[in-house]
C-alpha cells in the first residue's frame, strides 16, 4: 500500500466512524464540509482543470434546492423525485447558460458568470411560487422505509457518501480518454487538433461541475429543509471558488480539503477573534480576507500543490499494461498516390500576406521538406492544412476530399496529425498521458462510463498503443514522468508519439529536431525512415539542413509566402534563387 | 390590573432573589444575532442589549453566548447547532432576521430547546411547542395603517418596499388587510437598499394616482423613495413601517418625512405615553438601565431583545429549583414556563402567551406615530 | 409612459450613469495598468461617501485612523522587504507616503473635524483621507504578486474587498448615512426641469473624465501609465517602473472611488457594504467598453444608468436582473470579436 492510499484509508476510516466520536454539532460541521466539497468537487474539474472560472456554482446549488423544495412542498412529491426534478433543471439551465458564457475566454468569462450569477439569486427572490426572499420553509425530510433520514447524524452518512462517490467518480473521469481530452482543454488548439470538440467538452465539463452543485442543492434543502435566496448568491460562490484555491484548485482532494479548512477556519476565528478583540462578529470577515491574500501571495497552488511536493506520488494513475488488443487502424493508401494537394493556398493577416499562392502535393509514402527562412510562411501553411486556421484563398484537398473548411478536429479524423513549432504538451501530464491523447478519436467511451470505469478494456487498449509508440521512439524509461520535466528536444519526440497514436496517414511534423543532440537526431531521422517504409507521408519543416537533406524524398522552398522552388533535394541546392533566399543568408 | 403586574413582578423579583441564596446553578442563554452581513444594523442593537445587561438573570447567574450568522440561515443553523450541542445552553434567543428563523425553527424542535424570535415569524402549529416570536407581526402593524386609512376616508394605496424579505412581509401583510377594508392597492415597486435613485419607481407611483402610499423600507434608506415621493410633488399621506422608527430616520429625512404616518411599539413614544399604560413605566426602565452604557439603547430592536429577556427572566422565575439548569428537563420547564407566561409587561407589549399563541401581543403591542415639528409624536 | 416621464427617466439615468462611468474609468484603468479586475473599487466609494457624513457630524472618521493604521503595516512590510533585499532606495519616499503623510492627516482630521468647516473643506478632506489608502492596498496585497494570472489577482482583489469591508464595519459601524444635498434648487432646462444635485454630479463628473483625459495626454506620468497599460515588460525596458505605475493607477482610482462616494452621498443611505453593487455596474460599463476603451467604457456606464433607469420604471423587482443580464450578450459579442485578434497575435 502506498502512503497516499493509507492517508485515504485512515480518512476513510475515521470519517466513517464520525458520529461516535464526533460532538454533534462537529456533525453539523462535517455536513456542512460535505456539502462544500461536492460543489468544490465541480469547480476542481472546472476551474482546476479545465481552466474554465465560475463565479456561479452558489447559483446551481439553489437551483437544485429550489427545485426539490418546490416540487416537495409546492406539488406534494416525494423528496426522492426531487433529485432528479432537480438535477434534471440544474443541466438545462446549465445548458443555457454555458451555451451562453463559456464562448467567453479568460476574465470575460469570470465576469459572465458573476453576471449571470447576480441575475439568478434575485430571480430566486423576486419568481412567484418561490416563497420571495423569506424563502420556502417546512420542507420534508427524507423518507426513508418508514422512517425519515433527517437528524444530523442520518444526514452525515449521506452527504459523505455523495462526496466520496462523487470524489470516485472523478478520479475515474480524469483517468480516461474523455478525462484526457478535459485536461487538455486549457490548450484548446491542440485539443482540437487531436479530434476534441472542445467546445462540446466545456459544455460537457460545465454541466458536470453544475450536476454536483445541484446535487448538494438537494441534500441542503432536504436537510435544512427551508430554503431561501441567500446561500445562493455570489458571495457563496466566491467562497467555493476560495476553497478551491485554498485547497488546491488542480486536485480532487484539493476540494475536499479546501471546504474543510475555510470552514473550520470560519468556526476558529469565530469563536476566537471575540476572545482576542473583545467583541464579537465583526472582525472575523477582515481576517479572513487577510489570510486569503497571504495564501495567495505565499503558496500560489493551494494546500494539496505543498502536499503532492513533499510527498510525491509513487506510481502513476494511468499504467501502459504489458499486452493489450490491437485498436482498429486505417486502410493505407497505395504507395506513391498524391494524398494531399495543396492548390493556390492564399492566407493574410491584415495586410500581411503570409502564404501567396502556395501550390505542392504530397505523395503516399515519402518524406517531403518544407524549408524556407524564418517568416516564410511554413508554419501558417502547417496550421492552413490542419485547419488551425481558415484559408484565405485555393484549396487544399485530402485523398480526393477538399478538408479546407473543415475544422481542425475532422482533418484529424481524415488522418491527418500533426506536431507543434511550439511544443504543447500538458505539462504535468506524464509522458504516457500526453501521448494518449492522440488517440482520442481512436477510442469511444464518454463521460458516463468513464466515471464508471466501463471503459477499462479500451482504455488499456489506448495506454498500450501511446506506450508502443513511446518505446518506438525511445522515450520508453521516461513513460511516468511529467512531460513538463523532459528537456525540450524530448517533448518534441513525445509531440511526435502523440501524432502517430492517432494513426495517421500523413504526419506533419514542424521543426520536429528542434534542441535535439546529434545522436538524438540520427535516431529521429532512423524513425522517421522507418515510418516512410511502412507508408506513412511525411511532411516536415525544419531548419537543420543537414538533417532534411539527408532525409526527404522532396522538398519545397518557400520564401516571403511564396513557392520559389520546389523537386529533388540536389535540385533544390543548386537553384540560385534558393541559395540567395535562404541558403546563403543560412551559411 | 396595573397593580396586580406591578405586584407579581415585585413578588417575582422577591422570589429570584431568594432563590439566588440558595441556588446558584447558572443559567446559560444562546444568543443568535446578524452583527454583520446586510442584517447588522438591525443585529447589533439587538445584541448590545445582552452584552449590556448585567450577568443574572431572576436572580441566578446567568450567561449570554452571542453568535454572529452574518445574516445568513445556513450559518444561523450551524451556531444553533454549537449553542445546543456545545454550549449546553437552556433556551435561544434570536435569531434577528427572518428568514433564519424559519431556519433554525427545526434544530429547536429537534433538540427540544425553546427559542425566542426576536424577527418577526409566523410560527407554524408544528413547531408551536417550541419556537416563540416576540416582536409584533407585521400583519398587526400594518392593520394599523390600514385602519387609519381607512378612517380618513383612504381608496386607493401604492407600495414601495426593499427588494428583499422585509419588502416581501410588508407587501403580504398590506395584500391582506387592505381588501378587507376596502383598499386598493394600485401600483407595487420595489427597490434595493444601496440604490442610489428610485425615482422611476417613484413616477410609476405617482402615475397611478394613489390616494397614499406605503413605503416597506427600514431605517434611513426608507428615506430615499420618501424623498423623491416629496420631489416629485406627491401630495398624499405617506405611510412607513416600524423599521423606521428611530431619530435617523427623521436625521435623514428631514423636513421631506414631516407628516409621515408609522406604526410602532409603544416604547419609541414611551414618554407620551399615558401613566395608566405599564409599558410606559417598564420602557423608561429599560432605558435608565441601558443608556449609561449602551447611549443609542431607544430604539424597536433593543426592545425586543429587552422583552425577551424579561420573558425568560419570568419563566425562570417560574421554574425556580424544579429542574436544573443544563438539563432537558430545565429546557423543558423553561419552554413550559413560557407558554403560561401571562401579562408579563414588556416595552413593546403585555405578552400572554398560550398553547395556541407564541406571539402574545395584542392591540396595546401598536401605537401609530407621525412625525411632528422633526419629533416622532404619539398619534391620539 | 408619456415624454415627461422619460425625460425624467433620462435625467435619472445619466446622473446614475454619470457615477458609473467614474467607476468604469477606474476600473478599466486598474485592469489596462496591473491586469486586477479591481472588486473593492465600491469600498473605496463606500469610505468617502461615510467619511464626508461623519465629518458632516463634526466627528473624526474612522478613515483617519484607517489609514494610518494600513500605513503603518505598510511600512513593515516595506521595511522588511528592504530588509530582505539590502536597499535602503526607497526607503524615505516609502515613510513619507505611508507614515508621514497618514499621521499628518490624522492630525488634521483630529484637528479640523469638530470645528464643522465648510463643505469645500470636507470634501477636499474626505479625498485626502481616502486616497492614500488605494497606493496602500497596491502595496500590501497586489504588488508582491504582480505578475500572477489575472485570475489569480482577481481572488486577490475579491479578497481585499472582503478585508477592506469588514474594516468598514469596524470603523464606521453597521448604520447607514446620508448627506444632505450640496445644493438643493431646481434648474429649468427647456423642457424640463432638473435638480441641481444631479446636474452637479453630471459636469463633476464630466469635468474629472476630461482631467482625467488630459493627465494621460499631457503629462509625463500619464503617458507611463499608458505605455504600461500598452506593454508593460516594454515600459519596464524604457525605465517606468511597474510598481510606480501601479501604484499611480490605484491612487487614481481611489480618488475617482472616493470622489463618486462624495457625489453619491447625498442621494442615498450609504452603508459598509453599499459600494460592492454600485462598483459592479462600473464593472459592466467597463466590460461593455472591453476592457480596453476608456471613451467606451465611459459610455457603456452612462448605457447602464439609463437602462437602470427604465428597467426600475418597467420592473423594479427584476432591475439588476435587467442590468447583469446585458453583459451576457455584451461579453459574447466581445469575445466573438476579440478571438479573431488573438488569434492574429499568436500568429
Amino acid at each position: 500500500m502506498t502512503p497516499a492510499r493509507i492517508a485515504i484509508a485512515v480518512f476513510v476510516a475515521l470519517l466513517a466512524a464520525g458520529p461516535l466520536y464526533l460532538p454533534p454539532f462537529y456533525v453539523t460541521l462535517v455536513n456542512y464540509i460535505g456539502l462544500y466539497s461536492l460543489v468544490a468537487l465541480g469547480l476542481v474539474l472546472l476551474t482546476g482543470i479545465a481552466g474554465l472560472t465560475s463565479f456561479g456554482q452558489a447559483a446551481f446549488v439553489g437551483v437544485g434546492a429550489y427545485a426539490t423544495a418546490v416540487a416537495s412542498v409546492s406539488f406534494g412529491l416525494s423528496p426522492w423525485l426531487g433529485l432528479p426534478v432537480g438535477l434534471a433543471l440544474t443541466a438545462a439551465v446549465a445548458v443555457i447558460l454555458g451555451g451562453l458564457t463559456l464562448r467567453l475566454s479568460g476574465h470575460y468569462l469570470a465576469l459572465g458568470t458573476i453576471a449571470w450569477g447576480i441575475s439568478l439569486s434575485y430571480v430566486f427572490g423576486n419568481v412567484e411560487g418561490l416563497g420571495g426572499f423569506n424563502g420556502i420553509s417546512n420542507i420534508p425530510p427524507l423518507p426513508l422505509f418508514g422512517a425519515a433520514i433527517q437528524t444530523a447524524q442520518d444526514f452525515y452518512y449521506l452527504i459523505w457518501a455523495c462526496v466520496l462517490l462523487a470524489l470516485a467518480a472523478l478520479v475515474n473521469l480524469l483517468n480516461s480518454r474523455p478525462g484526457r481530452a478535459i485536461r487538455a482543454l486549457r490548450n484548446a488548439a491542440m485539443a482540437e487538433s487531436f479530434g476534441v470538440n472542445t467546445a462540446w467538452l466545456k459544455l460537457v465539463v460545465f454541466v458536470y461541475a453544475a450536476l454536483l452543485a445541484g446535487l448538494a442543492g438537494w441534500l441542503h434543502a432536504h436537510y435544512l429543509r427551508f430554503v431561501n435566496p441567500g446561500p445562493f448568491g455570489v458571495g457563496y460562490s466566491i467562497e467555493y471558488l476560495f476553497m478551491v484555491v485554498v485547497g488546491g484548485a488542480a486536485h480532487v482532494w484539493g476540494a475536499i480539503v479546501g471546504a474543510g479548512l475555510i470552514t473550520a477556519l470560519k468556526t476558529w476565528l469565530q469563536d476566537i477573534l471575540p476572545k482576542l478583540f473583545g467583541s464579537s462578529g465583526q472582525f472575523e470577515v477582515i481576517v479572513f480576507g487577510v489570510l486569503i491574500i497571504l495564501l495567495l501571495q505565499h503558496a500560489g497552488g493551494g494546500i494539496m500543490a505543498r502536499v503532492v511536493r513533499l510527498f510525491p506520488p509513487k506510481r502513476a494513475a494511468a499504467i501502459a499494461p504489458e499486452a493489450a488488443p490491437g485498436l482498429p487502424r486505417r486502410a493505407a493508401p497505395a504507395r506513391g498516390e498524391a494524398i494531399l494537394e495543396v492548390d493556390k493556398a492564399y492566407k493574410a493577416f491584415g495586410g500581411l500576406v503570409a502564404v501567396n499562392g502556395v501550390s505542392f502535393e504530397v505523395r503516399a509514402g515519402e518524406i517531403m521538406g518544407l524549408i524556407g527562412p524564418n517568416g516564410a510562411g511554413k508554419s501558417t501553411m502547417f496550421n492552413l492544412i490542419t485547419g488551425a486556421l481558415p484559408l484565405g484563398g485555393g484549396e487544399v484537398r485530402f485523398r480526393g476530399e477538399r478538408i479546407d473548411r473543415l475544422a481542425a478536429r475532422q482533418i484529424v479524423r481524415r488522418g491527418i496529425a500533426r506536431t507543434f513549432q511550439h511544443v504543447q504538451l500538458r505539462p504535468t501530464m506524464t509522458v504516457l498521458e500526453n501521448a494518449a491523447i492522440g488517440a482520442t478519436l481512436r477510442g469511444r467511451s464518454g463521460v458516463a462510463p468513464a466515471t464508471l470505469r466501463l471503459d477499462r478494456a479500451e482504455e488499456r487498449a489506448i495506454l498500450f498503443e501511446a506506450a508502443r509508440h513511446l518505446r518506438r521512439a525511445g522515450l520508453g524509461d521516461h513513460l511516468y514522468e511529467a512531460a513538463g520535466s523532459l528537456a525540450l528536444g524530448q517533448q518534441r519526440i513525445v509531440e511526435i508519439a502523440r501524432a502517430l497514436a492517432a494513426d495517421p496517414v500523413l504526419l506533419l511534423l514542424d521543426e520536429p529536431a528542434a534542441g535535439l543532440r546529434y545522436q538524438e537526431k540520427q535516431a529521429l531521422a532512423a524513425l522517421l525512415r522507418a515510418l516512410r517504409e511502412e507508408g506513412m507521408s511525411i511532411l516536415l519543416v525544419e531548419h537543420d539542413m543537414d538533417f532534411v537533406m539527408g532525409l526527404v524524398d522532396r522538398l519545397v522552398v518557400m520564401d516571403f509566402g511564396e513557392r520559389i522552388a520546389g523537386g529533388a533535394p540536389e535540385a533544390v541546392q543548386a537553384d540560385p534563387r534558393v541559395i540567395e533566399a535562404y541558403l546563403g543568408a543560412a551559411s | 390590573m396595573k397593580h396586580v403586574t406591578r405586584l407579581a413582578a415585585s413578588a417575582a423579583l422577591a422570589a429570584g432573589l431568594a432563590l439566588s441564596a440558595q441556588a446558584a446553578a447558572e443559567v446559560k442563554i444562546g444568543v443568535i444575532a446578524s452583527t454583520t452581513g446586510p442584517g447588522a444594523s438591525l443585529g447589533i442593537p439587538y445584541r448590545n442589549v445582552y452584552t449590556n445587561l448585567p450577568p443574572q438573570i431572576a436572580g441566578q447567574p446567568a450567561k449570554f453566548v452571542i453568535l454572529d450568522d452574518g445574516s445568513d440561515p445556513s450559518t444561523t443553523v450551524k451556531n444553533a447547532r454549537k449553542l445546543v450541542d456545545e454550549e449546553k445552553v437552556d433556551i435561544l434567543l434570536g435569531p434577528t432576521f427572518t428568514p433564519g428563523c424559519l431556519a433554525v425553527s427545526d434544530v429547536a424542535v429537534e433538540a427540544k430547546i425553546a427559542m425566542i424570535c426576536l424577527a418577526p415569524v409566523v410560527v407554524p402549529p408544528a413547531k408551536m411547542p417550541w419556537v416563540y416570536s416576540i416582536p409584533q407581526s407585521v400583519p398587526v402593524m400594518i392593520a394599523g395603517v390600514v385602519e387609519h386609512m381607512k378612517a380618513n376616508g383612504g381608496k386607493t394605496i401604492g407600495y414601495i418596499g426593499f427588494a428583499d424579505g422585509w419588502g416581501d412581509l410588508v407587501l403580504k401583510a398590506l395584500e391582506a388587510t387592505a381588501g378587507p377594508a376596502g383598499i386598493k392597492i394600485v401600483a407595487s415597486e420595489r427597490y434595493n437598499r444601496p440604490d442610489t435613485s428610485v425615482n422611476a419607481q417613484v413616477l410609476k407611483l405617482i402615475a397611478a394616482k394613489p390616494d397614499a402610499i406605503l413605503v416597506g423600507g427600514s431605517g434611513t434608506p426608507a428615506t430615499t423613495p420618501h424623498i423623491a415621493l416629496k420631489e416629485r410633488g406627491f401630495a398624499g399621506t405617506i405611510y412607513h413601517t416600524h423599521g423606521v422608527i428611530g431619530a435617523d430616520f427623521i436625521r435623514i429625512g428631514g423636513k421631506s418625512v414631516e407628516g409621515t404616518i408609522a406604526p410602532t411599539g409603544p416604547l419609541m413614544v414611551a414618554e407620551q405615553l399615558p401613566d395608566s399604560n405599564p409599558i410606559k413605566k417598564v420602557a423608561l426602565d429599560f432605558f435608565a438601565k441601558l443608556s449609561p452604557a449602551y447611549p443609542q439603547v431607544r430604539n424597536a430592536f433593543s426592545g425586543y431583545s429587552y422583552d425577551a429577556f424579561l420573558l425568560v427572566q419570568g419563566a425562570v422565575t417560574a421554574v425556580g429549583t424544579k429542574a436544573k439548569p443544563g438539563t432537558p428537563a430545565y429546557r423543558q420547564a423553561l419552554r413550559d414556563a413560557l407558554e403560561a407566561t401571562k401579562e408579563v409587561v414588556g416595552t413593546h407589549a403585555v405578552y400572554n402567551m398560550s398553547a395556541s399563541d407564541h406571539n402574545g401581543v395584542d392591540q396595546r403591542a401598536r401605537v401609530l406615530v407621525r412625525v411632528e415639528g422633526g419629533q416622532w409624536k404619539l398619534l391620539k | 409612459m408619456n415624454f415627461d416621464i422619460a425625460l425624467l427617466l433620462i435625467q435619472d439615468g445619466l446622473t446614475n450613469g454619470a457615477i458609473y462611468a467614474l467607476l468604469a474609468l477606474a476600473i478599466l484603468l486598474v485592469f489596462a495598468v496591473s491586469r486586477v479586475l479591481y472588486v473593492p473599487q465600491g469600498e473605496f466609494v463606500a469610505f468617502g461617501a461615510l467619511t464626508l457624513a461623519t465629518l458632516q457630524q463634526a466627528k473624526v472618521p474612522g478613515t483617519a485612523y484607517l489609514v494610518a493604521g494600513i500605513g503603518a503595516v505598510a511600512m513593515v512590510v516595506e521595511l522588511v522587504a528592504a530588509l530582505r533585499e539590502r536597499r535602503r532606495q526607497g526607503l524615505a519616499s516609502s515613510a513619507l507616503l505611508y507614515v508621514v503623510i497618514p499621521t499628518a492627516l490624522l492630525g488634521l482630521a483630529v484637528w479640523l473635524a469638530p470645528q464643522k468647516p465648510p463643505l469645500l473643506v470636507q470634501v477636499l478632506l474626505t479625498l485626502a483621507l481616502v486616497v492614500p489608502l488605494g497606493p496602500m492596498t497596491y502595496r500590501l496585497a497586489v504588488q508582491p504578486i504582480a505578475n500572477a494570472s489575472v485570475l489569480v489577482l482577481l481572488f486577490v482583489a475579491v479578497a481585499v474587498h472582503y478585508a477592506l469591508m469588514g474594516l468598514g464595519l469596524v470603523f464606521f459601524g453597521a448604520e447607514g448615512w446620508r448627506t444632505p444635498s450640496f445644493v438643493s434648487a431646481q434648474v429649468a432646462l427647456g423642457p424640463m426641469t432638473a435638480s441641481a444635485q444631479s446636474l452637479l454630479v453630471i459636469a463633476a463628473s464630466a469635468i474629472l473624465i476630461v482631467a482625467l483625459w488630459q493627465f494621460f495626454g499631457r503629462t509625463l506620468w500619464g503617458k507611463a501609465l499608458r505605455a504600461t497599460a500598452m506593454n508593460r515588460t516594454g515600459a519596464r525596458l524604457v525605465g517606468i517602473p511597474t510598481e510606480a505605475s501601479g501604484r499611480l493607477a490605484f491612487t487614481l482610482a481611489a480618488l475617482f472611488g472616493a470622489f463618486s462616494g462624495v457625489l453619491i452621498a447625498p442621494f442615498t443611505t450609504i452603508y459598509y457594504d453599499s459600494g460592492f453593487l454600485v462598483a459592479l455596474k462600473g464593472f459592466v460599463g467597463a466590460v461593455i467598453g472591453g476592457m480596453t476603451s476608456y471613451p467606451l467604457a465611459a459610455l457603456g456606464a452612462v448605457l447602464v444608468g439609463l437602462l437602470e433607469s427604465f428597467a426600475s420604471f418597467y420592473a423594479s423587482a427584476f432591475k439588476e436582473v435587467i442590468v447583469f443580464s446585458l453583459l451576457i450578450p455584451v461579453l459574447l459579442w466581445r469575445s466573438l470579436m476579440s478571438r479573431h485578434v488573438e488569434e492574429e497575435h499568436d500568429e
